[in-house]
Order: structure tokens, then sequence, then C-alpha cells
């Protein structure tokens, strides 16, 4: 009774959530409003049982995608006052048709889905059998990882291209900080050192828990971009401008090192992409998080590289 | 070895990409070049194996589906996979010419261009639903990336509706990937095309996957955001979207409706996709003739020849099938010389509106040339590419006494020709006054080579026809014939 007590308080927020996010009477509110979504949304997923969904839509869902609408937002007050300050809901044409269009989807899905038996996922047991042997206790790191590894190295070019897209939109001659603040606030240093290794210990955990429990490394690398974000903020990295080699290393670690191993293998007589062991798994997925958390820290800061900034 | 050719035709350039935005500016000339010129030879020995057998599946990562991904080509993906590098290649001479790969630009540039080469070639290989979804977004935002090159308050625009348009066309893709999924129980194309059933869960999926890719391949009437696009992006950049980056939704269609759902009897949605055709041609071909700049001009026609690719629903059979291909095949070649010698005409004018271009066939006669060869396949003239898919779907319609869809082909052809005409009419009209002739910049002649040596690529297509419809003969689905 109280579960569904719960579930139906957390499924009438996130209705209630995102109308308000849509009809917000500004966009600073709605930007609010939508990481609120995310939040309530990666309890929605842990009431589903989906504590791995649950950790990334906090930590991206919410987390990254909030701090980039929030740079948008900044970016939009100085650029066009004007505009920043008027309701985010303007009047559309097509505000009806998209709504019918999407209220019919919902209604022949939710049909759709009533009618569906529960039929033995055929890819799901495999999973299972599969993952005994492997070593890993975490069966969403072995699909991500082991069993359809081409589309997570594919995902990590895809974020690279991402990045790549949004920086030929950036301005590389007007490269400034997201927060110029020049002058010091007393005790932004000491937060610093208390929040920044903590985030990176964390990050860590989530990256090595992620072979047995959830976690994994898009969330550890959003994590990770969290502290870098942190450091932009405080003025102690600064946006620079051109792709200087350590922010592209960076970029491209996690792309390289997956591909590499994955061609190495081929060598040795082992199909494409069959890593040879655990160590592999680590490894790639060291690189890969780093890779998330360079490219979410430099579309954060909306720059091609970061310099250190005076302290 | 098999295995590291296909492995090679994903990797290279991926890891292309990466080493670009690595190494010194003084390198990625070489790097691009060491990374693109192993391509064709890469497809060779794989054309002569698919020659000889048909069909080539790989399992990755050691585990096969439903467990894990399954690369497979035949005949379809290898031809287009042909088509994607020789466009790399010639294309990619031309855009070399813009965008200095030494320079900053060419920073900007060449790394997209790479990643979308790849996405084009993983796609082409995948047999896995979300592998496909992936390569997809792959695919689309480099592409966007690369459109936003342009630079231009138009450019960023047009690239702005795109990626939300492609992306609510993905979110739809990819609910018709789980729902399939909930019902299979596995993503495999073709282990799917024996598993399921027609049902009202199924089709559901079918239709959100449809949809996603109909946006995607910009069929009318969701061809909205192309023109923009197309139009507005830089000259090389609009050749790859409209010569193959949008035929690769389209060929994911074919591979879902022929494939997956091949023994499902499905005559009235195939006829409803004909009519979108049907519409793409006549639609696009009206607009075509009363725009007012020449890219816009290709862009729209764009929209009109994406039609004839939906004609393969309703005349489904071999001859259609090999219609289609060809015509996917030719068009891509003749699009790209459009594209790059437009491209080339807008960079030495400054502007592409028609009514410069007159006296154009003196100034700039290798531009015009190819502008011309690229027209006669598109116009379906013979001897070219352009032709011979053309005929092959008069005579498929004929065989099946389909007499609209021939009148429709017939119609198609005659109206490309119109506008195709009408531009190159204004170029070859010298006004008496030569008192106001603007200044030209000459483009770089490996710009206007490219354009040429890819519209001689569109014509010489129709001399070729007998092996490759062969090829295509082998990998055609035989339980679809009617």
């Amino acid at each position: 009774m109280t579960d569904l007590a719960v579930d139906v308080l957390i499924g009438a927020g996130l209705l209630a959530l995102a109308w308000q996010t849509i009809i917000g009477k500004s966009l600073f509110r709605g930007i609010v409003l939508f990481v609120v979504f995310g939040l309530t949304m990666a309890l929605a997923w842990a009431r589903m049982g989906a504590p791995d969904l649950a950790l990334a839509e906090a930590a991206i869902g919410a987390g990254v995608t909030g701090a980039l609408m929030l740079v948008a937002f900044r970016r939009l007050v100085r650029i066009r006052p004007e505009q920043s300050a008027q309701p985010a809901l303007r009047r559309s044409r097509l505000a009806l048709p998209v709504a019918v269009l999407a209220g019919s989807l919902v209604a022949v899905i939710g049909l759709a889905v009533v009618a569906v038996e529960r039929d033995p996922a055929v890819a799901g047991q495999a999973v299972a059998q599969a993952l005994t042997d492997s070593g890993l206790g975490n069966p969403i790191t072995g699909v991500l990882l082991l069993y359809r590894n081409l589309d997570t190295l594919l995902e990590v070019a895809v974020l690279l291209a991402a990045f790549l897209a949004a920086r030929t939109v950036f301005g590389e001659d007007e490269a400034r900080s997201p927060t110029p603040s020049r002058r010091e606030v007393p005790l932004v240093g000491a937060l610093l050192a208390i929040i920044v290794p903590l985030t990176i210990l964390i990050a860590t955990h989530l990256l090595l828990a992620g072979s047995r429990e959830p976690g994994g490394a898009f969330q550890a690398g959003a994590v990770l971009a969290a502290s870098g974000v942190l450091l932009v903020l405080a003025g102690r990295l600064q946006p620079a401008a051109g792709l200087s080699s350590w922010p592209a290393l960076g970029l491209t670690l996690g792309l390289m090192l997956f591909s590499l191993i994955g061609l190495a293998v081929m060598a040795f007589g082992a199909p494409l992409l069959a890593l040879p062991g655990l160590w592999a798994v680590y490894l790639i997925e060291t690189a890969m998080m780093l890779s998330i958390a360079m490219t979410l820290v430099l579309l954060f800061a909306g720059a091609s590289g970061l310099r250190r900034g005076s302290p | 070895m098999t295995e590291a050719l296909l492995a090679a035709l994903v990797f290279l350039p991926l890891l292309g990409a990466c080493l670009l935005l690595l190494a010194p500016s003084s390198w990625r000339a070489t790097i691009l070049l060491a990374v693109t010129v192993p391509l064709p030879f890469c497809l060779l020995p794989l054309t002569l194996l698919i020659a000889d057998a048909g069909l080539f599946e790989m399992t990755l990562a050691g585990h096969p589906a439903p467990l894990g991904i399954r690369w497979r080509l035949d005949a379809l993906s290898l031809l287009i996979l042909w088509l994607n590098v020789s466009l790399m290649i010639l294309v990619g001479l031309a855009a070399g010419a813009r965008f200095a790969p030494a320079s900053d630009v060419g920073l900007r540039f060449w790394p997209l261009w790479l990643l979308l080469a790849g996405g084009i070639h993983a796609l082409l290989l995948s047999a896995d639903l979300f592998n496909l979804y992936v390569t997809l977004e792959l695919v689309t935002l480099a592409g966007i990336g690369l459109i936003a090159t342009g630079g231009s308050g138009a450019a960023l625009r047009a690239a702005m509706r795109y990626l939300l348009l492609a992306l609510m066309a993905s979110l739809l893709y990819l609910l018709g990937v789980g729902l399939v999924y909930a019902e299979a129980g596995t993503l495999d194309l073709y282990q799917l095309g024996e598993t399921l059933e027609p049902g009202l869960l199924p089709a559901t999926a079918l239709v959100l996957m449809l949809a996603g890719l109909l946006v995607k391949s910009a069929i009318f009437p969701l061809h909205a955001w192309l023109p923009a696009a197309h139009g507005n992006a830089p000259g090389p950049v609009s050749a790859m979207l409209s010569a193959i980056v949008v035929k690769v939704s389209l060929y994911i269609i074919w591979r879902l409706w022929f494939w997956t759902a091949g023994d499902w009897q499905l005559p009235a949605p195939g006829l409803l996709l004909g009519l979108l055709g049907a519409g793409a041609i006549l639609y696009g071909s009206a607009l075509a003739l009363v725009q007012k700049r020449l890219k816009m001009v290709v862009a729209y026609s764009t929209v009109a020849q994406l039609g004839y690719l939906m004609l393969i629903f309703p005349l489904s059979g071999l001859l259609a099938w090999q219609a289609a291909s060809y015509h996917l095949i030719a068009h891509g070649l003749a699009k790209a010389a459009l594209f790059v010698a437009a491209g080339n005409i807008l960079a030495s004018l400054g502007s592409d509106r028609l009514r410069r271009l007159a006296g154009l066939d003196q100034r700039l006669p290798m531009d015009v040339f190819a502008l011309a060869l690229a027209s006669v396949s598109l116009m379906g003239l013979p001897p070219s590419g352009g032709f011979v898919g053309k005929w092959l779907f008069l005579r498929a319609a004929y065989e099946q006494n389909a007499w609209g869809w021939m009148a429709l082909v017939a119609l198609g052809g005659l109206l490309a020709a119109a506008y195709l005409f009408r531009v190159l009419a204004l170029t070859c009209f010298h006004p008496r006054s030569h008192g106001h002739s603007t200044r030209l910049r000459e483009p770089p002649t490996l710009a206007s080579l490219a354009g040429l040596l890819l519209a001689l690529a569109a014509i010489a297509l129709g001399f070729a026809s007998a092996p490759i419809l062969a090829l295509l003969e082998a990998a055609w689905p035989g339980a679809m014939t009617p």
C-alpha cells in the first residue's frame, strides 16, 4: 500500500513538474524545474529497479544537462537580455497538433504494451547465462563492455561528434569564462579543497563498483565532470581558445584505447572487440570516464581548451 | 582476413578522426590520406568475395546474436559502401581545396568528416537494430556539425532545426526498437525476420521506426528541414548530405521492410509509402522549378529524387529492387557532382542567385560542364546511371501493368529536365551589356576537377550496369518476389 502511494506520488509529481517546466513563467524557472524533474525521474528509475539508469539520470539528465542549460541561459542574458526575461512559453501553431500526436502516441503504445505477454527475453537470458563466466557481477556492465561493446564504442564516438559539432559554434576569439569571478570569495578555496577530492573519490568508486554493482564509466564520468565544472566556476580553470594537446588527448582517449584494444585482439586470433580480460574492461572504462568528463567540462566551459586560472 | 578488412572500413576513419585532433597541423593532410586511400583497397577483395559468395557475416566480440552484435555484408551494403568511399575521395578533393587540413577551419571540418564516414560504414555493416540507432546518431550529429561549419546564420539555423527534428526522429525509432525487443527478445534484424509475427505490438513498433526514419530521410511530407540544411551547408557538405546521409536511413527502412518484415503481406502500407514517394517527386520538382538560388534548386531536386526510392514498396519485385538500388547510387554520384559544382560557383561568384549565373559557361566552363553532365544523369537521359535506374523502374511498372507508376516515373524525368534546363539555359544566356560583369574568383582547379569526375562517374555508371545488376539480383530476398 505504501509502495503504491509512493509510486503514485512520484508519477503525479513527474507529470506536474513536466507541465510546470513547459509552461514556466520564465526560462530560468523552466531550467530549474527541469533539473528537479530529472532528479524525480531518477527516483522513479530507482523505484522501477533500474539503479544504473537512476544514477545516470541524476548525474547526466539532471546534473550535467542542467548545468549546460544554465550556462546557455547566462549567455542568453548577456547577448539578448530582453529575450531571457520573456516567458518561455510562446504560442505556437504547432502546439495543438504536436500535443494530439504525442497523446495518441502514448495511447497507442500503452495499448500495445498492455497487449504484450511477458515473453522470455531471449537476449536477457543469454546475458544472465554468459555473465557467470565473465567474472563481472553487473549485467549492465557486461552488456556495455563485453557483449554489445560496439554500441558503447560508437556511443563514445557519438559523444566526440557532439562535442566537435558544438565546437563549430564556439566563438574562439571570445573564449571567456562562464563566471569571470575576478574577486576571490572567502572559503571558495577551502570548499574546493574538500569537494574536488571527494568527487574524484566518488567517481572512482562508481567506476570500480560498476563491475559488480550499479555504476560505470558514464556515471563516473559525469560525476568527475562535476568537479571540473566546479573548478571552471571558481575560475581555477579558464576556457582557452584553440585545441591544445592535453584536452585533445582527454577527448579522444576513450575512443582510441577502446578501438586499439578491440583491434589488437584480432592479431591474436580473437574476434574483433573480444576483450582479453577484466583488466581490459577496467582500462577502457577508465579511459572512457576521462573522455566523458573532459567532453562535458569543455562543453560547459564552451571552449576547446582549458588553462590554469589564477587562484 | 575478411574480418580485418571490415574492421578497417569502420576503424580507420574513427581512429583518423582522433589522430587529426592530436597531431600537429602539418601532419593532418598525411593522416587524412593515410586513412582514406586504403578504403577502396579494402573494398576490392570484399567485392570479389561478395560476387562469389553473396554474403559475409561476422560476429563481434565473440558473442553471437541475440547476445551480441553481428556485422553482415551483402551486395546492397557493398554498393553503398562503394558509393561512400568514392564520395569520400572525390568530394574530399573538393573539400580539401576549401578546408585546408592544416588550417584552423580544417581542424573543425575533417574530424567530423571522418566520424561521418566511420558512422556510415558501421551503419551499412550492422545487423542489429539498436546498433543501427547508435550509428544513425553518429551520422546525424557529424552531419549537423558539418552543416554548422558553414558558419553563416542561415547555416546555423538550418543545423539547429535539423538537430531538433533528427533527435525527435531518433527517439521515435528508439521507441520502436524498445517495443520490438519487448516482443521478440532479440535485436538482430535477420533473426527478427524469422521470429517476429505480424501483430499489434510489432506493427506499432514498425510504424514508429518507419516514422523516425522517414523524417531522417526527408521523405515528403517530412522533408521540411532538408532544403534549408542542404541549401545552406558548405558545398562539399551538401554533397555528402544529399548523396548519402539521407539515403542510409532509407537503407534501414528497406532492411526493415524486406528482411525483418519480409514475409508480412503489406500491400496497403506499401502503396501508401509509394504515394509518399509520388508526392515527393511532384512536390519537390515543382518547388525546384520556382527556386531563385542554384543550391536550393539542387536541394529540392533531392527531395524529388528521394521519392523514386520509395517506389520500391508498391512495385516490390526484383526489377524494382534493382531499379531503386541503381537509382540510389546514380543519384548519389550525380547529386554530389551538382552540389560540388554549385558550391564552386557560389564560392567564385559570392552568390548563387540564378540570374547572376548568366554567361557563366564561358567564365567557369569546367563547373558548368560538370553541372550539365550531372543533370543528364539526373534527368535520366541515356547513356547514364540515372537512365538505367529510371528505365528499370519503367520496366518494373510495365511488367506489373502499373500504368500510374509508369506515368509518374516519366513525368518525374520530364520535370527534372525542366528544372535543370532552366538552370543550364541561364548559364548559357549572354546578355548584351557586359558592363556590369562582376568580379570572379576562380575556384581551385582541384575542386572543379572533383565535380567533373563525379559527374563523369555518374555517366559512366550507365555503362557498368550488367555486373552491378547481377550482384543486386543475388542479394534480393527471394521470398519477396510477388
